[in-house]
């Protein structure tokens, strides 16, 4: 047994070699240049000579950024539980494996393979205020007394886009809670029928309890994504009115790629990598210890 | 001997063959080109490619990423031949070193001497030029006539004045509650350093820093500008949607027949007659306070070969011949496009509408911003300038607004 046990070793290495290798190239040497070229004042144009923490001193001082990163958490907060009851209720909705079901399932997933750009594109148009079909129909079930221009607000804008990923991502989270739901076992169920229990007591004793990891997952995968929002600002509200709507990645993108400060746009995504590290780490801990519990 | 011989024989036939080839063997350059760009470039390399043997291979890269992609490719020395890309982007490229000098060619050339005067100054950097105009564009005001005449208006008598676009507004708003004296997209950075920057220089002003201590914003013409925009704002002349409008509706509502007056590029006279052939407008140059004083933002394309081209010869061979007047009148004229020089302005192509040759004129009485960090100051979504213009226009603080923009242009020019 001691005998091969290096040579057990090795072929160890060797299976877990390209992984390694892969996540080496495509994740950590870009992330040492990175954290390398945060310290630098690089532009898009080339040049750049080392400046230590002055990058990381100017983002404490910038406002725009501050305000983008709140703006960012209020979409988070907003969106993830709007995701998890919406996926979770259609989740239960569509579980079983009738026709009926199976399509509607195939119904909200469809625009989960949309491009975000494109049902960007979509919604903005959805919502204009000239040639909108939303306006069209609120205004024909007199709704609203006349068109709205959503964009003009920035709580309206908020909203849309809300509205608009609301649609693009829910099919995600519902197939996920689905698969968990499904992966609970009948006996489990059907002796909580024969003990009494109504349709209620069984959702929030037995399942949602045993989806907890699911939910988990699909909790950090929806909350990480919201932080990471980019497209669907960019196109449908261009960050505004006022700047009121940038979120933390379209500022890095607005310094990176429009003022060129690749340096401090390098910067502003270390600190953003690590916000989001520890919102999750703390989910996580957060999880771990209600499930100890 | 025999060996010899042949060997020799062999070894004629070769460099011979390889003489010929050479000579025989056209070669091909690459060129990039911004999207907005294409359909001009297209149709001079079209007729570049069907005129000459060495071809042309034109690759579209989106607006946003040309900087980004031109930027890593110079600096990996992945280059096209060519290049042709927003003039506004020249000065911060030339600073960098990504362009090849063409003072001496471009000097030689006598077709040089008579391009538009804009053209020559974006391209030029300590003394040297680095590029040539090659798809202009130019802002200029258009107007509805059939709303002017229903509204009391001579359709034939555009506005000269901010002041005479305001009064004509507001009688053209007087139609109707859906029909509108004026628009511009008020969340459009550059479509409003296009119509609307050139109003204010037009009024005497100055608008962007050239460096740290230069001023910008001078003059009162940005005043005058922004008092006159918030009046017809707060009148109800503007439609509401203007406000949120970042350039996604710039020409719809226009297209639409329900704007009377707006600042436009003369890329929309092609797109009014193809789309709304029915549509009687007219076009004029953008005015100031007083009456003949005008001005336009030159726009479009110009075309350099980045350090690093493997065809510099070929290139410049290029950039000499976009200047002839074949290539301006029969690869852009024809196609409804303007020439880069404004002395032909007067062709057979536009002959038949005199709008065209208001427009190509307007090149003359032009200017472009030479600055760096223009995306910073304008084109950003949270640039300076678009805080400006909101700020002013539709939350009424003009002073402010105009304050905290000198401000903050200086200090992005000093960077």
């Amino acid at each position: 047994m001691k005998r091969t046990r290096p040579s057990n070793q090795w072929q160890g290495w060797l299976y877990v070699s390209p992984a390694l290798l892969f996540v080496g190239v495509f994740v950590l040497i870009p992330l040492f240049q990175l954290v390398a070229m945060s310290t630098t004042d690089r532009s898009l144009l080339g040049g750049g000579r080392f400046i230590g923490l002055g990058n990381y001193i100017k983002i404490w001082n910038d406002a725009g950024f501050w305000r983008a990163l709140m703006f960012t958490i209020k979409y988070t907060i907003v969106l993830t539980p709007i995701l998890m009851v919406l996926g979770f209720a259609l989740a239960l909705l569509t579980a079983d494996n009738t026709p009926l079901k199976r399509l509607t399932r195939t119904i909200v997933f469809l625009p989960v393979v949309i491009g975000l750009s494109s049902s960007s594109l979509l919604w903005f148009w959805l919502f204009d205020e000239q040639v909108g079909l939303l306006n069209k129909l609120m205004t024909d079930l007199h709704v609203i007394a006349q068109p709205m221009v959503w964009f003009v607000s920035a709580d309206l804008a908020f909203w849309a886009v809300v509205i608009s990923i609301t649609w693009k991502v829910l099919g995600f989270g519902m197939v996920l809670f689905i698969a968990g739901i499904q992966s609970i076992d009948r006996e489990i169920m059907e002796a909580a029928v024969v003990d009494g229990a109504g349709y209620w007591t069984r959702v929030f004793r037995i399942i949602l309890p045993l989806s907890r990891r699911i939910i988990l997952l699909t909790t950090l995968v929806s909350a990480i994504g919201s932080m990471l929002a980019f497209d669907q600002f960019y196109i449908m509200t261009s960050g505004g009115p006022r700047g009121q709507t940038f979120t933390a990645v379209y500022w890095i993108y607005q310094n990176s790629f429009v003022s060129f400060k690749l340096g401090y746009g390098a910067a502003l995504s270390i600190v953003l990598t690590v916000i989001i590290l520890v919102f999750s780490t703390l989910q996580i801990a957060l999880t771990a210890r209600s499930q100890a519990r | 001997m025999t060996t010899r011989t042949t060997c020799g024989a062999l070894a004629a036939l070769l460099i011979t063959s390889s003489v010929f080839t050479t000579a025989a063997c056209a070669d091909s350059m690459t060129m990039w080109v911004r999207a907005s760009g294409t359909n001009a470039a297209a149709h001079l390399v079209d007729l570049w490619n069907s005129t000459h043997s060495d071809k042309i291979e034109l690759t579209t890269i989106p607006d946003n990423q040309m900087v980004t992609k031109l930027a890593t490719g110079v600096q990996a020395g992945e280059v096209p031949d060519l290049v042709s890309f927003d003039l506004i982007y020249m000065p911060d490229f030339m600073k960098a070193g990504f362009l090849t000098d063409l003072t001496a060619d471009l000097k030689a050339n006598p077709n040089f001497a008579s391009v538009a005067e804009a053209y020559v100054d974006i391209a030029t950097y300590e003394g040297k030029i680095y590029g040539a105009g090659f798809t202009p564009d130019v802002s200029i005001l258009i107007w509805n006539k059939d709303l002017f005449k229903k509204a009391g208006l001579d359709p034939d008598k555009p506005p000269r004045t901010i002041g005479e676009i305001h009064e004509d507004a507001k009688k053209v708003h007087a139609l109707g509650a859906d029909t509108y004296g004026f628009y511009f997209s008020g969340s459009c950075p550059g479509c409003n350093i296009f119509t609307t920057s050139p109003m204010m220089v037009a009024a005497g002003s100055k608008i962007l820093p050239a460096n740290g201590s230069d001023d910008a914003l001078t003059g009162d013409g940005v005043k005058q500008v922004l008092e006159t925009f918030r009046e017809m704002w707060t009148e109800g002349l503007v439609p509401k949607s203007a406000q949120a409008d970042n350039g996604a509706n710039f020409t719809a509502l226009f297209k639409s027949a329900k704007i009377g007056i707006q600042g436009c590029g003369g890329f929309l006279i092609s797109d009014l007659k193809h789309d709304v052939p029915d549509m009687n407008f007219g076009v004029t140059f953008l005015p100031g306070v007083k009456e003949g004083h005008v001005s336009a933002f030159v726009g479009g394309d110009v075309v350099a070969i980045p350090v690093g081209s493997k065809h510099v010869p070929l290139a410049k061979a290029f950039i000499a011949w976009e200047l002839t007047d074949e290539a301006q009148l029969e690869g852009l004229a024809k196609n409804n496009i303007l020439p880069s020089r404004p002395a032909l302005a007067d062709n057979k192509y536009f002959a038949a509408d005199p709008r065209i040759v208001t427009t190509a004129k307007a090149l003359g009485v032009g200017y472009v911003p030479w600055v760096y960090h223009f995306a910073d100051m304008v084109n950003s979504d949270s640039s300076p300038w678009i805080n400006m213009l909101q700020r002013a226009i539709f939350d009424g603080d003009v002073d402010g607004a105009i304050t905290e923009a000198r401000d903050k242009m200086k200090a992005i020019a000093g960077e």
